[in-house]
């Protein structure tokens, strides 16, 4: 059995019927019941009962026609997509809605850092020479080369010039002519 | 489009993005089987003032070299397996072996050593632009002087 503490509690829930059917009965028996509760659930109904009256005189005073007319043109009237579009930015930049743009932005790191592996002559002009990592030419001598304009490397092996005048029927000079 | 409005699916999507493209920029890096590599083999001398039209592409890079006349003698192309080594047979009893070492950075490292009879002229190692070419010249013949083009191609 409960209070008739808890009871009054719950008779503005019971009287908006938001108790379940067995909180109801139980309510519903101990009104039957006892005097002080039921006078309490007759103040809450008068009170409600007044509340209704003059919400519904003050309602009749207002002009509901301009109101409901401004939602219908709101809602005929068709969002300029640009606005539409803004909306929908709005939406996805929010911080709660933000988590994509970290995994987002690795990706596009990495995608640049790759676009060269797929278009290529990307890097041309920043990393196209040859470049020469090691070189042995078993004591002749060689002359390297980097000709900016055609982007060449040239390894230019060559005779000593003395050893090269002794063979004087040699045409062309192998020593380096650039 | 209604599931892409929901963070917790654009944080998926974008996460296999990711995974995609971190494996795409793994396969561009990736070795290749097979380098082509191209040996053009190029007569310079003096004696006359003939271009040979065969070497069109090249007038750029063979003009520093500042002789009169080029011509092409043979061009010659392997595919080499990557780590693998193969030789091209340059006139004058020479010998030009090749062997691609690494491709890092869309750039192939080619370990060359010319030969000739038996004996080694040079040994290097040259880093060379994917499609890129050098140069190793000067070793006298036939009243000139040669100039290999040595290009590698990853596959």
């Amino acid at each position: 059995m409960r209070d008739c503490e808890s009871i009054r509690e719950s008779i503005g829930r019971w009287l908006d019927g938001e108790l379940d059917t067995a909180e109801s009965e139980s309510i519903r028996a101990h009104l039957a019941s006892c005097e002080e509760c039921r006078k309490a659930q007759q103040q809450l109904e008068s009170i409600d009962q007044i509340l209704k009256t003059t919400l519904l005189a003050e309602a009749q005073q207002i002009e509901f026609l301009p109101f409901w007319r401004g939602v219908q043109v709101r809602i005929a009237q068709k969002t300029p997509w640009h606005e539409q579009a803004l909306e929908g930015l709005r939406a996805t930049f929010t911080l709660s809605r933000a988590a994509w743009l970290v995994p987002a932005g690795i990706a596009v790191v990495l995608a640049i850092l790759s676009l060269d592996s797929y278009i290529p002559g990307l890097r041309e002009g920043r990393n196209s020479f040859a470049s020469v990592e090691s070189i042995d030419a078993y004591g002749r001598n060689v002359a390297l080369l980097r000709e900016n304009e055609s982007k060449t490397t040239v390894i230019w092996l060559y005779e000593d010039q003395e050893e090269e005048n002794a063979t004087a029927d040699e045409p062309a000079k192998s020593a380096p002519a650039f | 489009m209604r599931l892409l409005m929901n963070p917790r699916n654009q944080l998926r999507l974008f996460s296999l993005a990711l995974i995609l493209t971190a494996g795409l920029v793994g396969a561009a890096e990736k070795n290749p089987q097979f380098v082509q590599v191209t040996i053009r083999t190029i007569l310079a001398e003096n004696k006359t003032d003939d271009f040979d039209p065969k070497l069109k592409g090249m007038e750029r890079q063979l003009k520093p070299l500042k002789y009169r006349s080029y011509r092409l003698l043979k061009a010659e192309d392997q595919n080499v397996p990557s780590q693998g080594t193969r030789s091209f047979e340059i006139p004058g009893g020479r010998s030009l072996t090749v062997a691609p070492q690494e491709f890092q950075d869309n750039r192939i490292a080619l370990k060359v050593r010319l030969t000739e009879r038996e004996k080694p002229v040079i040994d290097t190692t040259v880093k060379i632009p994917n499609k890129g070419n050098f140069i190793l010249g000067g070793p006298p013949h036939d009243g000139g002087v040669l100039v290999l083009s040595i290009s590698a191609t990853a596959q």
